[in-house]
């Protein structure tokens, strides 16, 4: 993957929208979910439609940033796909006997936080911090868990969404890393300033106080699913090898953070678990009524393909 | 008709004679001004001259009545943005406006009262669409040709065919696949009972924000589709008091006093509207105010939040549009959209918004890098292709190679902050003079110096750039390229001092 021309990028993305109503959600095949796969993909999928909105507020708060209109646009069109996304996710899951009515599907807590904390202040964040926390996040967890979903469910109409899904992700993730590469570009030293300035803000120790345990949580879930958690460390070394393929993206340090934090994360035996599984178990016990109310974006989410 | 088409087919043989040096037949059918379009541009223009005591003056105008932009946009709420003691001509001042500002049937029958106290209409022709200007340059002579085929002849020829005339459709997939009913704002379907409907408004500008608050109340569900959320300034509409108009009536000059102060008070906005100053920040401190104090949920806040500099774009007036959006019955969808269905609209996020109706309330295509038409000057040149990169003009009104050429709106010659009117007065005068000069110097014709003209435009364009409408953001205003072929860098006073003298230094007089 060399640099990608945004414009064109822009072009083709336009050209490749879907909408739920392209798809037959009645078509046959809803019976091949088994009764003792049934609680365990509730909770699967209920976690992935979520993890989508992460997305959908991190490129929601980097359109505002991007430095070019093509770049705001494709942006604005990233936030509306993760959407779209999570709307076809919720399809499934209704499909499948798992949303009544127009209920959503509840996010575990660690979820709740992160998205709770782009909420408030992913758009206080510099387009660096976003431009590479985001990649990691569409790669390992986007990532990792899809080919997870599409191993265990023989549902065919599951595989024509996520071939769907599919093909936007490829999208996101070759912006991504360009833009990653992007913001590699200049002055290593004012890279570095501009880095130590953001390191020490409150609002970004919270993120991290938020993402690492997300990580942790979803690894711990992934286990209990009867997934090897090498799945996702492949998923994260993923980034790890792509990002870091040019000068420009190694000289992201952003992106240096991000990954040196992803190889404490897939080394199991790092003291770093210690205290983030103590928050994964510490953040358990919060009342999903302490974490502030839900963003009114969220009435957004359906799972009906008209309104 | 059919003897204006005979004229049309003998007048190759007239011009030709002309060159051989018999013009006397010529006289009679070259009027000494043709003016394209029945606005408030062509009628100011045509009102002016006659004062002036030039009366052979022909108007063309394609539609069926006068009256322009407010013949048109007669949507719901359709209303000016400017006070209407400004948004009028100082030299017919009305003393009735009923609002602050005033609504679209007002103005338009302001125009209508231009046009039967000044005896305007007898020079008007209706239903004539000019689709070509060319000029002729042995015999000094401009025609015009319509579409049915006639031609039209004046010595001196005034495009006023209005820089927002052409209502603008966005390029959306499957436009035209859609079963309901569409709608533009600029062509309003009056017929058409919104009631109890489902309607979609595409677009949240000027009109859009007019239209919104007026259908929310009617249709049965509303949907707002915003690609970019503007400025929102508080509009302070009122009605006139009874005492107003009387003083008006009697004292004359309170008007103008009225009058002036709104004309300053309008200056000086654009401190901060027209250049990033501190008073900028004071702008969009007011706007942000305003969008705080009405919008509370701060998903929607962050909606409603431009990410451009105030001014970079139309500034919208309106104290109606953010509680019109809050309504039950009203959505604002920020999703872009993928493509217009049979049964509606299907944004990104992968829903099909479906809908009875499709309010397009998507402005208009500007010439800003082209003419409506084509016009053809010395030596068969062509306006559009010489300003395929963006349009360039003398002063706005004159072109190199096109004498006796004149344009109101112009390149260069838009208002962020002002009366267009007002602007338009300047050029209407500026349109006096040459025709004016014509006469007393019995020449043939004025064509401005094309190194006069480029060196005016390097000026704008160094002035240009360090304004707001330059700092980055899309807009009508810019070509694609982001040429800023369209507004005028500076204070209405500065153009009112550009336009106030035509120096003959600047052109070259042609004589018969
Ligand atoms: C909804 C709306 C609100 C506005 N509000 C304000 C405001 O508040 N303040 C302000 O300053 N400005 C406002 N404007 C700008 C407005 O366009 C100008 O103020 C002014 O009305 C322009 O007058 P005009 O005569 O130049 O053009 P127009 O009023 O557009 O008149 C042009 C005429 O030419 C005719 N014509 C066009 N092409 C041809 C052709 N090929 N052959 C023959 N005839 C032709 C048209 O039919 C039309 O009658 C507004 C514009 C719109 C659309
Ligand atoms: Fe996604
Ligand atoms: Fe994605």
């Amino acid at each position: 993957m060399a640099t990608i021309d945004l414009d064109k990028m822009l072009e083709k993305i336009k050209d490749s929208q879907w909408a739920l109503a392209d798809i037959d959600w009645e078509a046959p095949g809803a019976d091949k979910i088994s009764p003792e796969q049934w609680p365990k993909l509730k909770a699967f999928m209920s976690d992935l439609m979520w993890i989508e909105h992460v997305g959908a507020r991190g490129f929601a708060a980097m359109a505002k940033k991007a430095p070019t209109d093509t770049l705001r646009e494709i942006y604005t069109y990233f936030h509306a796909e993760e959407q779209r996304h999570a709307n076809a996710e919720m399809a499934l899951m209704r499909r499948w006997g798992m949303l009544e009515g127009d209920e959503l599907p509840e996010p575990n807590i660690n979820l709740r936080l992160t998205i709770e904390w782009l909420d408030r202040y992913s758009d206080d964040m510099p387009l660096e911090v976003l431009g590479s926390v985001i990649p990691m996040l569409e790669i390992a967890l986007d990532g990792a868990l899809l080919k997870f979903l599409l191993e265990e469910v023989d549902d065919p109409l599951c595989h024509e969404v996520f071939a769907k899904i599919n093909g936007d992700e490829s999208r996101h993730l070759g912006v991504d890393f360009h833009v990653m590469e992007m913001l590699g570009r200049g002055k290593l030293h004012q890279l570095a300033v501009k880095t130590i300035g953001t390191v020490a803000n409150p609002k970004l120790i919270l993120g991290v106080l938020a993402y690492a345990p997300l990580l942790n949580k979803m690894r711990d879930n992934i286990v209990a699913m009867g997934l090897k958690e090498e799945r996702l460390y492949d998923a994260m070394n993923k980034y790890e090898r792509i990002g870091g393929r040019t000068e420009e993206g190694r000289r992201n340090p952003w992106f240096q953070i991000i990954s040196q934090h992803g190889k404490m994360v897939v080394n199991r035996s790092h003291p770093y678990h210690v205290p983030v599984d103590a928050l994964v178990k510490l953040t358990s016990f919060i009342p999903n009524r302490a974490v502030g109310p839900v963003p009114t974006w969220v009435k957004g989410l359906t799972w009906r393909t008209t309104a | 008709m059919t003897t204006v088409v005979e004229k049309a087919k003998t007048a190759p043989r007239k011009r030709k004679a002309t060159r051989q040096g018999t013009s006397e037949p010529v006289k009679q059918d070259v009027h000494e001004v043709l003016i394209v379009g029945a606005g408030f541009g062509g009628l100011g223009t045509a009102l002016r001259l006659q004062q002036d005591g030039i009366r052979d003056v022909v108007i063309l105008e394609r539609a069926a009545d006068i009256g322009g932009t407010w013949r048109d946009n007669t949507y719901p709420g359709a209303a000016c943005d400017i006070p209407s003691n400004l948004y009028s001509f100082s030299f017919a001042p009305n003393p009735d406006w009923s609002r602050s500002f005033s609504g679209s049937g007002e103005i338009l029958k302001y125009v209508h009262y231009l046009a039967d106290r000044f005896n305007l209409r007898r020079m008007v022709r209706l239903n004539r669409n000019v689709t070509g200007l060319e000029y002729d340059e042995a015999a000094g002579v401009w025609s015009a040709v319509t579409a049915s085929g006639e031609v039209f002849r004046g010595r001196s020829v005034v495009m006023a065919q209005g820089p927002l005339s052409n209502p603008g459709l966005p390029k959306i997939a499957g436009i035209d696949s859609f079963k309901g009913h569409t709608v533009h704002s600029a062509q309003w379907d009056h017929e058409y009972d919104f009631t109890g409907k489902r309607v979609a408004v595409i677009g949240t500008g000027a009109s859009a924000v007019q239209i919104i608050p007026a259908l929310v109340p009617q249709a049965a569900k509303l949907k707002v589709f915003q690609r970019t959320p503007g400025w929102v300034l508080p509009k302070p509409d009122f009605a006139t008091p009874g005492w107003n108009r009387t003083l008006f009536r009697k004292v004359p000059a309170s008007q103008a006093a009225v009058r002036k102060a709104l004309y300053l008070g309008h200056e000086s906005v654009a401190l901060g509207i027209v250049w990033n100053s501190p008073l900028t920040r004071v702008v969009e401190k007011v706007a942000e105010a305003h969008l705080n104090r009405q919008v509370k949920d701060p998903w929607m806040r962050r909606q409603l939040k431009p990410d451009f500099r105030i001014g970079c774009k139309r500034v919208l007036m309106s104290s109606d549009y953010y509680p019109a959006l809050q309504q039950d019955n009203c959505e604002l969808v920020t999703w872009p959209i993928a493509r217009i269905s049979e049964q509606g609209i299907r944004t990104a996020e992968g829903i099909e918004h479906q809908f009875d109706c499709i309010v397009f309330a998507t402005g208009f295509d500007v010439s800003n890098a082209g003419t409506p038409f084509p016009v053809r000057g010395v030596g068969g040149r062509e306006l559009g292709q010489e300003w395929h990169r963006g349009a360039q003009a003398y002063k706005s009104i004159n072109v190199s190679g096109y004498p006796n050429l004149h344009m109101t709106f112009g390149p260069n010659s838009g208002p962020g902050h002002n009366s267009a009117l007002v602007y338009m007065e300047s050029q209407i005068e500026y349109i006096l003079k040459a025709v004016r000069v014509l006469r007393a110097l019995e020449i043939k014709a004025l064509d401005v110096k094309s190194h006069i003209q480029a060196r005016h435009n390097r000026e704008i364009q160094k002035r240009l750039a360090k304004t707001n409408w330059n700092s980055g953001c899309k807009s009508w205003y810019l070509t694609e390229d982001g040429f800023n072929a369209t507004m005028y860098p500076g204070f209405a006073t500065q153009y009112a001092r550009q336009m106030a003298s035509l120096d003959l230094k600047d052109y070259a007089l042609i004589r018969a």
